[in-house]
């Protein structure tokens, strides 16, 4: 791979020095209208084999065309990675034919365009956003394309033939990332770097808050609000702030890397998110609350191959594998380690779940009685911060 | 030593200039051919696409006409106060605070019929773009306060502006505790003409005819362009500086902010942060590209359309992000080069006495006379 790139820029250079030692004086002769070729794609109907593209390895190639839309690069070694690396899995699972395009912004045109690429131009079957603000484009997109099936994260809206949308219970392994976060933290203070005031956040921090407080129930944590998914310069200054500020532990609701490093530099801890990051600050990492699409995707692929697809909303927690806990770092205290364990099992075996009583808000008023466990309306809808929670629930 | 010194041609042709914009266009996709190709694409193959999903086809056409509605109008907001040698960088803010007043109009107007909701909409948000311009123009005018930074800075402070109406005061109940505003009253989307195109473009293309004729044809754009190139000739003449400038900014803001409208009524069903999409930064290329004339504003924001049509495309093809962006700034960095090559020509300078006085006059800086 490496090889190959570097000798055609080997090539290019050399073609570079001849065109400079020679006259130059001639600018558009070679490749403008282009060495044609390209237009004999085969389309679809010929599931036999593919052309030669791409190397691949289709275990049953189930003639699947699948497309998915990502807000971030692949390379954020976060979310859209994630969901990248759940697409590789799905691919292999499968052998369908997979497509992707990346950095597509949530407003204007050019989420529409691409889908609407994808469709016409590579006839995807079926095409997976994972941006909350896809969401009204992907509506109107599957009205006016009814064969191809929608999928969408983390939306709220769907329809009953084919557009449905899919999400897991993150906040069960943000509840024992908590547990290993309040076990390691000395100040008491954990600083968590949040992108948006929205439902999904706020539950996020709220579980992972009961959590550290299962554990030690003098923490604080302290919320700073970044109004953005993926900056990496924010969300390490917000994580440097919240260091300054006393925590020394840091948690995040981000996509990239950044409060880790600036954990790492400060000398302090940090939960990470998405994905396992602990390559990228190995000193500080505890742990992390991590997505594992793979499966979800395997599956919507298989029931389109079969015609079985049926929208749905999709919330699958622990038991289901789409949500799972990273490994803890080695200095986790082992009765802490143990206690997680535990805890996970009670989740998967849907014994206990993180919502239940008695859990107060930030002003103490009772939000979830004791004994009872807060339903999925609720916690979908979720608007407040529990007790504990330093900041404003509103952005 | 020998120094290269850009001097500023005597006279350019349009139909020079438009064969510089060309030439620039082809070396980069001679360039750009040799990216993919050493990225593992195929140029032949990728470049097709490009012009596919640009140009052929009703849907193409109509995506790059959509694109170019808010370039040129955002081309033109920046042309229009650079004709007088000003700089507006935000009409990106502009945008907002256009689309913002136009949503709270529709939110206290939403039992208006269609037409009569769409032209207060359309009204406001000008002047929502306005009353953004006012405190950089008033800076301007009567402190000289540099425009460039004022503008640019209230960007960041309209979209926050978005971001707290969305969690606060405009947050949509019925979107399950996500911080959404309303959408707009279905009454009052823009008409549609073909496709993705509505009745933006026909508004966009009035403006751009309206304004190439004031500033090349009327009294009053012989005195913003001389105000601009000449001040003091200008002042002599019996020219209102101030008055002027504030003029030329405002409606620059007003410009702006129709465009914000026009998007938020237009293409996108309600205001979120996100709404300007950049085409406000955009429209500085584009107005420099146009070399500031709202008579080359369209033929600019088409192309631009067009390359940022085909240039996202690609991406289906299995071509990255990072190298769409790439070939995309390529293209327009290279009809940018060009339009500067077309303009100027490069003297070399010799040392003391091998050259002749005349040139050593020539000041150090690479650019001058623009």
């Amino acid at each position: 791979m490496a090889k190959k790139f570097l000798l055609k820029l080997l090539v290019v250079l050399a073609a570079l020095t001849l065109i400079a030692v020679g006259c130059g004086n001639d600018d558009d002769a070679a490749p403008a209208p282009a060495p044609t070729q390209a237009p004999t794609e085969a389309p679809a109907l010929e599931p036999t084999e593919a052309p030669e593209p791409e190397p691949t390895e289709a275990p049953m190639d189930d003639g699947v065309i699948a497309a998915f839309v990502f807000v971030g690069p692949v390379g954020d070694a976060g979310w859209t990675w994630a969901h990248n690396e759940g697409r590789r899995f799905a691919e292999s699972q499968t052998g369908a034919t997979t497509h992707f395009a990346e950095d597509i912004p949530e407003d204007g045109p050019d989420f529409r365009n691409i889908v609407v690429d994808f469709i016409e131009n590579e006839d995807a079957d079926v095409i997976f956003a994972t941006s909350f603000g896809y969401m009204d484009a992907m509506e109107e997109l599957a009205g006016e394309y009814p064969d191809v099936v929608f999928e969408h994260a983390s939306g709220y809206k769907m329809n009953e033939d084919n557009f449905g949308n899919f999400f897991g219970r993150m906040y069960q392994p943000r509840y024992l990332s908590g547990m290993a976060a309040g076990a390691l933290t000395e100040a008491n203070q954990i600083g968590y770097v949040a992108a948006f005031a929205i439902p999904e956040v706020l539950r996020g921090i709220n579980a992972f808050t009961l959590g550290a407080q299962r554990v030690n129930p003098d923490v604080e944590v302290h919320v700073t609000w970044t109004l953005t998914w993926f900056d990496p310069a924010v969300e390490g200054d917000s994580a440097a702030a919240l260091l300054e500020a006393g925590a020394d532990v840091i948690a995040m609701h981000q996509d990239s890397t950044a409060p880790g490093l600036a954990a790492q530099d400060a000398g302090a801890r940090w939960v990470s998110y998405n994905s396992d990051m602990s390559a990228f600050a190995p000193d500080a990492f505890i742990t992390a609350p991590v997505w594992n699409w793979g499966p979800y995707y395997a599956r919507i692929i298989d029931a389109v191959a079969s015609g079985t697809y049926a929208p749905g909303a999709y919330w699958g927690g622990m038991d289901d594998g789409i949500v799972a806990l990273a490994p803890l770092a080695a200095d986790v205290p082992a009765d802490v380690a143990a206690e997680i364990d535990e805890v996970a099992a009670q989740l998967i075996d849907g014994s206990w779940d993180v919502f239940t009583g008695e859990i107060r808000d930030q002003d103490g008023n009772v939000v979830v009685a004791a004994g009872e466990t807060m339903e999925d309306g609720p916690m979908l809808g979720m608007e407040f911060f529990v007790e504990g929670v330093v900041g404003s629930a509103t952005g | 030593m020998i120094r290269p010194v850009l001097v500023r041609r005597d006279r350019v042709l349009p139909a020079t200039q438009s064969l510089g914009f060309v030439v620039g266009i082809l070396v980069a996709l001679v360039l750009g051919a040799i990216l993919l190709w050493v990225s593992d694409n195929s140029p032949a193959e990728v470049y097709e696409r490009m012009f596919d999903s640009a140009f052929m086809g009703t849907d193409s056409l109509s995506r790059t006409l959509e694109r170019t509605t808010p370039l040129a109008l955002t081309g033109l907001s920046v042309a229009v106060a650079g004709s007088m040698g000003l700089w507006n960088i935000g009409a990106e803010g502009q945008m907002m605070a256009g689309a913002i007043v136009a949503t709270g109009v529709a939110m206290m107007a939403d039992g208006l019929s269609g037409p009569l909701l769409i032209a207060v909409m359309l009204a406001s948000g000008v002047a929502g773009g306005m009353l953004l311009m006012l405190g950089p123009a008033l800076a301007r005018s009567h402190l000289g306060v540099s425009e460039i930074i004022t503008t640019l800075m209230l960007v960041y402070v309209a979209i926050r502006v978005v971001e707290w109406l969305q969690v606060g005061p405009w947050k949509d109940p019925g979107s399950l505790g996500f911080p959404r505003i309303e959408e707009v009253p279905d009454q009052a989307s823009l008409p549609g003409l073909f496709g993705r195109v509505n009745i933006g473009a026909l508004i966009a293309l009035g403006l751009l005819i309206v304004f190439s004729l004031a500033v090349s044809r009327t009294a009053w754009g012989y005195e913003l362009r001389l105000a601009g190139s000449s001040p003091d000739t200008a002042r002599y003449a019996g020219v209102s500086l101030r008055r002027k400038v504030l003029t030329a900014l405002l409606l620059s803001g007003g410009i702006a902010g129709l465009a914000g409208t026009i998007q938020l009524t237009g293409t996108e069903v309600r205001l979120t942060p996100g709404l300007s999409n950049g085409f406000g930064f955009s429209g500085i290329i584009v107005a420099a590209l146009a070399l500031m004339r709202p008579s080359g504003v369209a033929v600019v924001a088409f192309v631009f359309g067009a390359v940022q049509v085909g240039g996202q495309s690609i991406q289906t093809l299995g071509v990255s992000s990072a190298i769409s962006d790439i070939l995309q700034a390529m293209i327009l960095f290279g009809a940018l080069v060009a339009a500067v090559f077309f303009n100027y020509r490069i003297r070399w300078t010799g040392p003391v006495g091998e050259s002749s006085g005349e040139e050593l006059e020539e000041p150090d800086i690479a650019v001058e006379g623009a």
